[in-house]
């Protein structure tokens, strides 16, 4: 028996209808039609799946779509200052082939991000510390951790 | 060719890759994200036996339940025996499998699969599936398998569970190398079961039109084999089957082959009429995935006393699991790796691969060759320590070098081995930082080399060519249309640098089309390190074909002979006089009542072979009381020909020793060796380098042996990063604590045992020569 659930995602008031036992990653990827977020295990152990519900970054995999009544929410989706301003970290991900097949990144940026609102000049070992729930199979994490302490100030752009 | 300005324009810089924007602002589409109105959602039932026939299956029940919409077993499936790993013109391809099989072959295979209006629904309808089992017994082990009474796996075949005949690879006379030996020295080595574990698990979707069409929205490293093979098995003309891949996340090798759910998805979309996606869970990408297969190699080598090499002799074992895949050629890539590396004139190599109960071995990065060159390098580490040789030296004195004999049998260019060693060398301050062992507390640290070459294309084992097209539109722009697919590697963008070099364009003048098979030319798939080398080269070939019908239009334009005309800077010049310029636009624009002109250029490459060199210097450091071992830091020096695009080729690098750290320290995907059952198909005890794990990576390019068959002289560099670092890390772990490793994963608990043994022992073997 399907549930209505209200909560703002990147700043717009969404009201949808979900089975009980629906979780937060697929409502959103399928009845809220953001597929920035990503399934990458649906268990919590990879997160791909990182948005941030009230200021908290969240694996969506593990939050069921009713805890999400009232809450706000922000996904990938509703990262970037304007349609033709990416946000500094996703500037700086591109700058420094911080993304290589691109399937961890919108969790990563979304874990960043939360970080970074927390803590604005972290070192490299809490920026390291940060993403140590998110899994990227391809870069090695030296360039995440370059793009995420240039977007601080904390790590000098590379010539 | 040698004009007096930076030589390159647009390749050689860091470009902002195209397909960046779209994936760091989650708008770029996984075939995942996909939906439409109807979509049905697809699983898979998968066997909880290793090896065994089906009595009977009944799908009554699950039909019965309310939002399914179908259900497929063997016996309503067409019996079609296929490859999984379909390279068309290889001569190595294994025809072992069927969509769905009356029997079954290791635990975790599919048996039945169910179409429903949610993905709740599918997974219920699954368990209402009833399959009676009549056991089979399974063999695991490649000794057991190739026993005269171990169970046959597959009917066909060469006889005692051999997926190919043993291939054997010969120079000189190794029985004569022997006995010029001052020194022998033998070992055996092994290798683990790591898997490619890409973040986007396997997914496909489908649909069928009125007239009966099939697309198909996949992630695949190779969409024009899956057409071929998904048109074949399903009785279709090629021309009814339509492959769309854009973004994809993540193969490493493994997305080469097909998979059952793919075929599965297509026949249920068929049989319902509605669009159906199939999506592996993560437990699904370990049970109905790839791995890399697991390895015993028993290595022999002779040296004079001043280290020259005179033998090798080598048997190789790889464990191919419950279906041939790509066991042939990881088996004979893998094996003949072993001419080379070290030069040495007297070698005998024989290679094997064996079927067992396990999950199925296929392509993943580093190709047979991750295996060999751990045995390989390390027993140089060992020779070095019995001979009183720095390790390094003696690498360097028995390096490849120009002109020898490559395993391909191409001379190889250049003498990439050797500047690699060299330049680390001196980076990192060797010999001087070697610990020896001589590190007092409780964590000691350690210094080890590893060295590799992995060849760009695979070349000759699969005839391969590249294709491309290139366009220009009125305003000067250029499309390339390329069949090569962007498995994440920046791919479409290092080919676009090589058009807009090579037309003297800007890179923002130039587009790339690419990812579906109704539109760009055909293209064997990502794998081997060839796609900048091999693509790249024939969409610099086309845009030469552009290139010069621009030039002979300008010509009438400027009254100017052709061969007097260059392009830079989006402009055509006459060669020393500047100011005799038109704009790209202009020449091919409309005119006065003149038609814009049609520049169009098509070319096919047909790669020989090049090979890509590498020498990685790791620091360690192992905790003696929990027998932790930590990698402090990686130089991984790489010589690679012209870097395309620097930042793009140390990502390659990097994330291939991430991976290559993962199944030297982790890494090992485990089997229960009684059942077969998976023991580990998860993120949580499945465990990989994080970024609390990873160390800083000093990443060096060097293009000292470009090679004139790459575009403007590149060469590969995916694979060879988690060749060399294995390796490295074993050697550097008996540079801290003097304990010689022979296999991989070197878990905490061996080191722990390792350190026991070597104190209740006299320090006789480890201690080096005055």
């Amino acid at each position: 028996m399907k549930q209505l659930v209200a909560f703002t995602v990147n700043g717009e008031e969404r009201e949808i209808a979900v089975e009980p036992n629906r979780s937060l990653l697929d409502a959103l990827r399928t009845e809220a039609g953001l597929t920035g977020t990503k399934k990458g295990c649906d268990v919590g152990e990879c997160g791909s799946c990182t948005v941030i519900m009230d200021g908290k970054p969240v694996n969506a995999c593990l939050v069921l779509a009713m805890e999400a009544q009232g809450a706000t929410l922000t996904t990938i989706e509703g990262v970037q200052c304007s349609a033709e301003e990416p946000h500094p970290l996703q500037e700086n991900f591109m700058q420094c082939g911080a993304a290589q097949c691109g399937f961890c990144t919108p969790g990563i940026i979304m874990m960043a991000k939360a970080l970074l609102d927390e803590n604005p000049k972290p070192t490299t070992d809490e920026i390291r510390f940060a993403i140590a729930g998110n899994i990227c199979r391809c870069t090695g994490y030296t360039k995440i951790i370059e793009a995420i302490g240039r977007t601080a100030g904390t790590v000098e752009a590379q010539p | 060719m040698s004009q007096r300005k930076p030589e390159h324009d647009v390749i050689g810089r860091s470009v902002k890759r195209t397909d960046l924007l779209d994936k760091v602002t989650g708008n770029a589409r996984y075939a995942g994200d996909f939906i439409w109105p109807g979509l049905l959602y697809g699983r898979i039932k998968r066997a909880d036996v290793a090896h065994a026939l089906i009595r009977r299956i009944d799908a009554s029940r699950a039909l019965a339940l309310p939002g399914v919409k179908a259900v497929l077993t063997h016996q309503n499936v067409p019996r079609v025996l296929h490859a999984g790993s379909p390279h068309p013109r290889s001569a190595s391809v294994t025809c072992d499998q069927y969509i769905l099989d009356d029997r079954v072959r290791y635990w975790g295979e599919g048996v039945a699969a169910v179409a429903a209006t949610t993905e709740e629904i599918a997974e219920a309808a699954l368990d209402l599936i009833e399959v009676e089992y009549e056991a089979l017994p399974a063999v695991f082990d490649v000794e057991a398998a190739q026993r005269p009474d171990a169970p046959l796996i597959h009917d066909r075949g060469f006889g005692h569970n051999l997926v190919l005949a043993p291939q054997v690879f010969e120079r000189g006379d190794v029985a004569q190398g022997f006995a010029e030996a001052d020194f022998v020295i033998e070992g055996e080595y092994e290798g683990g079961r790591p898997t490619p574990a890409y973040m986007e698990p396997n997914v496909c979707a489908c649909q069928w039109d009125g007239n009966g069409n099939l697309t198909v929205w996949i992630s695949t490293q190779t969409a024009f084999m899956v057409r071929g093979i998904m048109a074949e098995v399903l009785g279709l003309p090629l021309s009814k089957v339509r492959v769309l891949v854009d973004h994809m996340g993540g193969g490493f090798g493994a997305k080469q082959d097909l998979f059952q759910h793919e075929f599965l998805c297509a026949l249920l979309a068929k049989q319902t009429r509605r669009p159906v996606r199939m999506e592996y869970t993560r437990e699904e990408t370990f049970l109905g995935g790839r791995t890399r297969h697991p390895a015993r190699i028993w290595l022999k080598q002779g040296f004079r006393k001043d280290g020259t090499l005179t033998a090798r002799q080598a048997r190789v074992v790889y464990n191919s699991g419950a279906y041939g895949s790509h066991g042939p050629g990881v088996t004979i890539v893998g094996t003949s790796s072993l001419v080379s590396l070290y030069r040495c004139d007297n070698v005998h190599l024989e290679g094997r691969c064996v079927y067992t109960n396990s999950p199925i071995a296929g392509a993943f990065r580093g190709y047979g060759v991750v295996q060999a060159y751990y045995a390989l390098d390390i027993q140089m580490d060992e020779a070095a320590e019995a001979l009183g040789m720095d390790p390094a030296e003696l690498k360097l004195k028995n390096a490849v070098r120009e002109g020898d004999i490559a395993p391909s049998n191409h001379p190889l260019v250049g003498h990439g081995l050797e500047d690699c060693i060299r330049h680390g060398r001196e980076l990192v301050g060797w010999p001087a930082v070697r610990r020896r062992g001589r590190d007092k507390g409780v964590v000691k640290t350690g210094w080890g080399i590893g060295c590799e070459m992995h060849g760009s294309s695979a070349y000759p084992g699969i005839k391969e060519q590249g294709n491309a097209i290139v366009k220009m539109n009125e305003d000067g722009t250029v499309v390339l249309l390329t069949g090569t697919a962007g498995l994440g590697t920046g791919a479409h963008t290092a080919l676009s640098q090589i058009v807009a070099e090579e037309l003297g364009l800007g890179f923002e003048r130039v587009s790339c089309v690419h990812g579906d098979t109704d539109v760009v030319p055909w293209d064997i798939g990502a794998f081997a390190s060839h796609t900048t080398y091999m693509g790249g080269r024939a969409a610099q070939m086309a845009a030469a074909k552009v290139k010069a019908q621009l030039l002979e239009r300008a010509a009438a334009l400027m009254e100017a002979p052709a061969d007097q005309l260059e392009v830079r800077d989006n402009h055509v010049f006459v060669r020393g006089q500047p100011q005799r310029r038109m704009s790209v636009k202009e020449v091919v624009g409309a005119r006065k009542g003149i038609p814009a002109a049609q520049f169009v250029g098509s070319a096919t490459y047909h790669p020989t072979k090049s090979y890509s060199f590498a020498a990685h210097f790791v620091e360690v450091e192992v905790d003696t009381e929990t027998g932790r071992i930590g990698v402090r830091q990686v130089v991984p020096v790489h010589e690679i020909g012209k870097v395309i695009h620097p930042v793009g080729a140390a990502g390659q690098i990097e994330g291939g020793i991430q991976q290559g750290i993962g199944h030297t320290l982790y890494e090992d995907y485990q089997i229960d060796m009684k059942t077969g059952r998976s023991l580990n198909a998860n993120f949580v005890d499945y465990k990989m380098p994080l970024s609390m794990d990873m160390p800083p990576i000093r990443t060096v390019l060097l293009e000292t042996a470009p090679d004139p068959g790459g575009p403007f002289g590149a060469k590969g560099v995916g694979e060879d990063p988690i060749v060399a670092v294995g390796p490295a890390i074993a050697n550097a772990i008996h540079d801290a604590i003097g304990v010689r490793f022979r296999h991989y994963p070197i878990k905490p608990e061996q080191v722990l045992q390792a350190l026991r043994e070597k104190q209740t022992q006299p320090e006789t073997e480890e201690g080096v020569p005055a």
